[in-house]
């Protein structure tokens, strides 16, 4: 029996560390902001914050660009997933039913998009000429919708018992009925599921607002978080103010900025984890 | 008795199904036939009913270009280092993970393991910016033991483990749970049956454990491997910069930069179905191959 208690010791001690180095950068980070610059500065502040102080908040609660574009991202967030989920489910809808004519070829057309996905040259050639370049609806349209999600929503709506709709039917109900009385209120599970994964992506995306999005004023948040980070405008904006740059390092408000922009995250996350395994699983049992 | 096939019924679904079978011709087949501007020379004023056709010519060009070969070089790379050393790490967690019995323990460590996976690029980024720049939280632990400081960002030697040390901190946990899904699905009694012949606990894992998971793997595999010229633009730019460009610069990051904002469309286009046909193929070959060794295949 000794093997065994060491390995469990072992293998107890590799995932203690293992869910440190998941939460050791956000303690650095917070510690780093937290810090007066003189210990940010000297390189002293490891996870626990040196002189005290809220100076880095404050500065960036009074930066109305991060507002804005927290704003933005809220609003592509919400609209976007919105019209994700109407899409989703009507399609889903038809696509489990047994009446409607000519469906296998609609399930092979969306198949077919697992395997060969939008070009992105193209697909930027078409957002451009149908006039979204430069608009909000370019971050929500364009991935409204894929073959994944449909076939998923699709595959619950077909486990509903066929009772349910058939009884729908002799009450009078329309399919269009059907689908927002009975079918809609009894997959909630699986459509909140297949909504957080959606308001995810659509908060933490930005290669495509990269690409569509020109306007300042309408960039969303992770945008405007890779400029100051990565580009390092967070350096020229101290840089430019001296009395912001007594207060702070460069390094003090990206730590700041960054902490920022992943409390929403944080904070939604405990009390969602358990709804976002289950929709992974969801998708697992599709493969 | 209800009519189960009325005329009218299927009229009504198709069109509440209209809009999102729209979505999917607009926006998903439509670039698919744009796909047609790599045999012109596109010009975004004149569109592609006016542009001229030039045949393979920007096919041809692409294979003279020592660019291309270098892009493609590392783009192959970078998806092998991740490949080999991305694809398992899931795989191992999760039988790691599966030895702890104790739940009040499990249940946190999966908490804590699934969250940088909700992280956005952008954050991991920042986070791994401030572990490993010049000044960063590494060099400042180093240097108390009297290692050199190095900026690891900077350095091209490094920009692919880096890569694919970012990508495992963010989703070895979160891969985990396709794993974790087919562990529980194994009969317990075989467990049962090995102990009682005297099976320790590393021959379960060999003889058991692993030969149930080979179906998961096989599949996952699969899927990855058609996959294999697709870089994560967004990791990869945010870690992207002048001095490791040489090493960094991959397919789709050309793609954007040359492509977009450089509006060469017809020329990247081409290099885009070339990446697609090497995928499909790719795909095709090794599903075939697997359904003959392992039985297992993913269409």
């Amino acid at each position: 029996m000794r093997p065994f208690r060491s390995f469990s010791l072992a293998n107890t001690v590799l995932f203690t560390v293992l869910c440190l180095t998941m939460i050791a950068p956000l303690v650095h980070l917070a510690a780093v902001s937290l810090s007066a610059p003189v210990y940010a500065n000297a390189k002293l502040v490891t996870f626990w914050p040196m002189g005290f102080q809220f100076g880095v908040y404050k500065t960036i609660a009074g930066m109305g660009n991060i507002w804005r574009s927290m704003g933005n991202s809220i609003y592509i967030t919400v609209v976007g997933t919105g019209i994700a989920l109407a899409f989703t489910s009507t399609l889903g809808y038809s696509l489990s039913r047994p009446n409607m004519k000519g469906k296998r070829w609609v399930l092979r057309g969306i198949v077919l998009t697992f395997i060969f996905s939008a070009p992105l040259v193209p697909s930027y050639l078409l957002v451009r000429s149908l006039g979204m370049e430069n608009t909000l609806w370019a971050l929500m349209i364009p991935n409204a919708l894929n073959a994944f999600n449909v076939i998923i929503m699709k595959t619950f709506f077909q486990g509903i018992s066929s009772e349910m709709f058939d009884a729908g039917k002799i009450d009078g109900c329309s399919e269009w009925g059907i689908l927002w009385r009975i079918a809609v209120p009894l997959s909630a599970p699986v459509i909140a599921t297949l909504a957080l994964f959606h308001m995810v992506g659509q908060w933490n995306s930005y290669f495509s607002a990269l690409i569509y999005i020109r306007d300042r004023d309408l960039q969303p948040m992770q945008v405007l978080l890779r400029s100051l980070i990565v580009e390092e405008e967070a350096n020229n904006m101290i840089a430019s103010s001296t009395d912001v740059a007594s207060l702070m390092t460069p390094e003090m408000l990206k730590a700041g900025i960054t902490l920022f922009a992943t409390l929403p995250i944080l904070i939604v996350y405990p009390f969602l984890q358990k709804y976002f395994v289950k929709g992974a699983m969801v998708g697992s049992l599709k493969e | 008795m209800l009519r189960k096939f009325s005329a009218s019924d299927s009229f009504m679904l198709w069109l509440i199904a209209l809009p999102g079978v729209l979505f999917f011709l607009v926006f998903k087949y439509v670039p698919m036939l744009g796909n047609v501007i790599a045999f012109q020379d596109y010009n975004l004023f004149t569109g592609i009913a006016y542009s001229p056709w030039v045949g393979f010519k920007h096919f041809a060009n692409m294979f003279t270009y020592e660019e291309f070969y270098h892009i493609l070089t590392n783009t192959l790379l970078l998806s092998l280092y991740s490949l080999l050393f991305g694809f398992p790490a899931p795989l191992i967690l999760a039988l790691f993970l599966n030895e702890i019995r104790r739940a009040w323990f499990k249940r946190p460590v999966q908490t804590l393991l699934y969250l940088p996976h909700f992280l956005s690029w952008v954050i991991v980024g920042s986070i791994f910016i401030n572990l490993l720049s010049y000044d960063g939280f590494l060099n400042t632990l180093l240097g108390k033991i009297g290692v050199r400081t190095v900026d690891y960002l900077t350095q091209p030697s490094y920009f692919r483990s880096i890569l694919v040390g970012m990508s495992i901190w963010k989703e070895m946990g979160w891969g985990m749970i396709i794993y974790l899904a087919a562990l529980s699905g194994i009969n317990p009694n075989l467990y049962e049956a090995a102990r009682v012949d005297g099976a320790g606990r590393f021959r379960q894992m060999r003889s058991i454990t692993l030969p149930c998971l080979v179906p998961t793997i096989v599949v996952l595999f699969l899927l990855r491997v058609g996959n294999v010229l697709d870089s994560n633009v967004e990791q990869v730019m945010v870690m992207l910069n002048p001095l490791v460009s040489d090493v960094g610069e991959v397919i789709d990051t050309y793609v954007y930069r040359v492509g977009l904002l450089g509006a060469q469309f017809s020329y990247t286009t081409a290099i885009a179905i070339f990446k697609s046909l090497v995928g499909l193929l790719l795909v095709v070959g090794l599903n075939g191959l697997s359904r003959r060794t392992t039985g297992e295949s993913i269409y």
